[in-house]
């Protein structure tokens, strides 16, 4: 087993960087350098660290630094953890200063979400690249396991298969390897589903648009959070930045499927971020007397309005049956009802699951790494398991044929399908009703 | 008297939080009940050919449904979960957050004595429905509701409290020691639980530093001298486990099934202080739960060194705590020597609660009885997983309700 007593997170002022510092000092025992642009900064984060594993015994652990003593943190560190803006320069500067001041046998990483680890490690001096990892965990960590573990062609995997077994049995992180591919595993799969909702939002504008989509794709469809609510929550910017890295990189049978609609490039221009900047795709209206009011971008007329309570019958009977535990029952009514609404629903469920198992074959080792990133990284009903709550009352390879014909002559669905076994995944708690 | 055979079960897992899920007890009920017959290699099929020879019956465990969900007559309530149930003789049982061994001990009697060849025991409690304050209020109904919980925020961590402070005067103990060794307690659990898949805690981070740093910001006092990490809580959950005669095993030739070798089952004075009146003159604390133990010994023919794994009720570490010399794994007064030694450790020789028990799991009142019997056949089935203890002949649990006022010991062991 590694022995990692000393770590340096870089950028612990953003959200990540902090509950990865938190994740390293109470699971991993170790002492954190905590480095950030402006150490003022930095030491406002400590108590937020601290609450983010609820642990006041690793404040103590967590020290304060700024970048002007970073070279002494890392020479100092076993593990280095760069968890900087998502920016190519920014990285490849402190990448720079990291690879002269590591020690020897020290590991290097990367937390970042879309860059290419091969072109990160290239910043590195060519002794230590076979050192240095992605490692891409999800937010918040305390509560998400999932961690990508990506390799690069420099990698010495005698040393990668040690990382594996420090993240998964010190830190508890459900580690998944993956391919140095854009998006990586569980965002590729997470933001295509998501993606797709935007421009089907965009394309039933005048069915409601955003809150008609989250209403036929809400949790009892397998989700703790509606589809674009999910985006709103991770922020229409990251979401941008994340969807065209893939669009720009990739070219398989979704790729249209990662076109930003215009719409969204339009409230990103005018700054309407999502939650965290009070408006995005949903606009919460908070009254003086406490009151609060949830509005939602109307995008056939531009402007917020209330959020519409849709009433889908499919809907209302599959939350009724999932409330009192008859899981087939509520998925007979998704796939025999003939509306358009069990339609759009039942067809965004298959396309999830083809496109997982396409992906995983893609970026991951096994069609399991699929189920693994979608439980771990976004508690969403993974494909497996989805594949397993379908097959209760249909045959999913028919459902497939039928319901996405266009997919079926761009994808050998028998042959992912055949590959198929039952999910270690519950699939019965993530579909939820209401409460 | 007949053998009582075990032939499985299962448990729902206990991180879920049912009315998060919009889920109500008949979705508890359906997927613990179907989950806990195939377990047991059966099927709702089963119980209905078993049923037109009234063969079959069901046995509730669950503290106070009343409260929390609404809802009584939870045996009859079976008959919603399925069709199968109609006509199976079933009620519900209740000793606290005993009952789901109360349950079990009815059930275990009714095969016995040959009234039935198959016993289909649920234990379960939905808790989340409620906030803490509230939930609080309907747990001191455990305890002398009147006397000692009414008006009274949370009150059983208070009554464990007292236990503490009381153990410590009883035995002139070192008071950091003590505490230590509380803290070693929870420890244990927390690690244990990180290798159940089903633990309420499992993914929850705990330290020996941080079960130490008592009344801060995460880890705030909770009654008396207990804080947070002493505690286990509050959760919802359901645990299945079949039971069935000699005769049954025979005809579906089912093999290599464990055994029921012994019960205790002693009630101690409802009221704390009575309880610290009465054990004044005993070497033990808590006199009834040793007496428990001491009759579950006697009626398996087995004593402490033939047990190879222990599940407690850890409902506060000051329980676990007492718990050590009521096995007989150390002197009364000397319970820290089985925590500095790592005896009970998962580990260590005679391992306590390799599931992470109450503190790890979580603690669905009404299934936790029924929780630590599954997890007894378990580990002598050697079907624990990664939280298996090696070669496992016995096992023990020590189930209690109220301030250890219903006292419950099983003891499971292998059946040839």
């Amino acid at each position: 087993m590694l022995t990692i007593n000393t770590v340096t997170v870089i950028g612990t002022t953003g959200t990540m960087g902090a509950n990865i510092a938190g994740i390293f000092a109470s699971f991993g025992d170790a002492k954190v350098y905590c480095a950030g642009r402006d150490i003022e900064k930095v030491k406002k984060t400590i108590p937020h660290i601290v609450g983010s594993v609820r642990a006041d015994a690793i404040a103590d652990k967590l020290v304060p630094a700024d970048f002007s003593s970073l070279e002494s943190c890392v020479a100092n560190s076993d593990l280095i953890f760069e968890s900087s803006a998502e920016d190519m320069e920014l990285k490849s500067a402190i990448a720079h200063r990291v690879g002269k001041a590591l020690k020897k046998d020290a590991i290097s990483c990367t937390g970042t979400s879309g860059l290419s680890i091969t072109a990160l490690a290239k910043c590195y001096p060519e002794d230590t690249r076979s050192r240095f990892f992605g490692v891409h965990m999800f937010n918040p960590p305390y509560n998400m396991p999932l961690c990508e573990l990506i390799p690069t062609v420099y990698s010495d995997r005698v040393l990668l298969n040690e990382l594996k077994q420090y993240l998964s049995e010190t830190l508890f992180r459900s580690v998944v390897e993956v391919k140095d591919s854009p998006a990586f595993l569980g965002n590729r799969i997470g933001f295509q589903f998501m993606n797709e909702t935007l421009q089907y939002a965009e394309k039933y504008k005048d069915s409601g648009g955003i809150d008609y989509i989250d209403a036929i794709l809400g949790p009892f469809t397998g989700r703790v959070m509606a589809p674009l609510a999910t985006s709103d929550f991770v922020g229409l910017d990251v979401h941008k930045a994340i969807v065209d890295n893939v669009y720009k990189n990739t070219s398989d049978f979704a790729h249209e499927t990662f076109a930003l609609p215009d719409f969204v490039q339009n409230l990103i221009d005018e700054e309407k971020l999502g939650r965290k900047s009070g408006v995005g795709l949903y606009k919460l209206i908070r009254y003086d007397n406490g009151l609060k009011r949830q509005t939602v971008y109307d995008i056939a007329t531009g402007t917020y309005r209330d959020v519409i309570q849709y009433v889908f019958p499919f809907a209302n009977e599959m939350k009724r049956f999932l409330s009192e535990g008859d899981y087939a029952k509520a998925f007979e009514r998704l796939v025999n009802n003939q509306s358009q609404e069990a339609g759009i629903c039942l067809s965004f469920l298959l396309k999830y699951i083809v496109y997982s198992l396409y992906t995983a074959q893609e970026v991951g080792d096994t069609i399991e790494a699929a189920d693994d990133v979608m439980a771990a990284g976004f508690n969403w009903c993974p494909p497996l398991a989805m594949c397993q709550a379908l097959s209760t009352v249909s045959n999913v390879s028919t459902l497939i044929r039928e319901r996405l014909p266009e997919i079926c002559t761009k994808v050998d669905v028998g042959h992912l399908l055949t590959g198929v076994r039952p999910s270690k995944y519950d699939y019965r708690m993530y579909f939820k009703s209401e409460r | 008297m007949n053998k009582v055979y075990i032939l499985g079960g299962a448990q729902t897992d206990f991180e879920r939080n049912w009315t998060k899920e919009g889920k109500t007890m008949l979705a508890l009920l359906k997927e613990a009940t179907e989950d806990g017959i195939v377990g047991a290699g059966l099927s709702f099929d089963d119980i209905q050919e078993l049923n037109k020879d009234n063969r079959v019956a069901c046995f509730v465990g669950n503290f106070i449904a009343e409260k929390y969900t609404e809802q009584g007559h939870l045996g009859a309530f079976l008959t919603e979960v399925d069709p199968a149930f109609y006509g199976v003789p079933s009620a519900r049982y209740e000793a606290a957050c005993a009952s789901g061994s109360v349950a079990i001990d009815a059930a275990q009697t009714k095969i016995r004595a040959g009234d039935y060849d198959v016993a289909v025991v649920i234990g379960w409690e939905l808790m989340k429905t409620v906030d803490s304050k509230a939930g609080g209020d309907f747990l001191g109904r455990a305890a002398f509701y009147d006397k000692e919980s009414k008006g009274i925020d949370l009150p059983f961590p208070k009554l464990f409290g007292r236990l503490a402070d009381e153990t410590i005067k009883k035995y002139r103990l070192d008071e950091t020691r003590y505490m230590d060794s509380l803290a070693q307690i929870a420890v244990n659990n927390y690690a244990n639980a990180k290798r159940n898949p089903l633990a309420q805690t499992r993914k929850w981070f705990m330290s020996k530093e941080q079960a130490k740093l008592r009344g801060t910001e995460t880890n705030p006092y909770v009654g008396g001298r207990l804080a947070v990490s002493d505690c286990s809580q509050v959760t919802d959950g359901a645990a299945v486990v079949v039971l069935a005669s000699e005769k049954f095993v025979m005809e579906r030739q089912i093999k290599d099934k464990p055994i029921l070798k012994g019960y205790g089952h002693r009630i101690a004075p409802m009221l704390f202080d009575k309880k610290m009146q009465e054990s004044q003159n005993s070497a033990y604390i808590l006199p009834w739960t040793r007496q428990t133990v001491l009759d579950a010994y006697h009626r398996s023919g087995l004593s402490v060194e033939d047990i190879d794994v222990f599940e407690t009720h850890d409902c506060f570490t000051s329980s676990e705590y007492a718990a050590i010399s009521a096995f007989g794994l150390t002197e009364p007064g000397r319970e820290y020597e089985a925590t500095e030694s790592g005896l009970i450790a998962f580990d260590g020789k005679k391992p306590i609660n390799p599931s992470g028990g109450l503190i790890g799991c979580g603690h669905p009142v009404g299934a936790s009885g029924v929780r630590m019997f599954l997890d007894l056949y378990k580990q002598v089935m050697g079907m624990a997983g990664k939280y298996q203890v090696s070669n496992v002949q016995n096992a023990l649990m020590l189930n209690i309700g109220g301030s250890a006022t219903t006292n419950y010991v099983y003891i499971v062991s292998q059946g040839s």
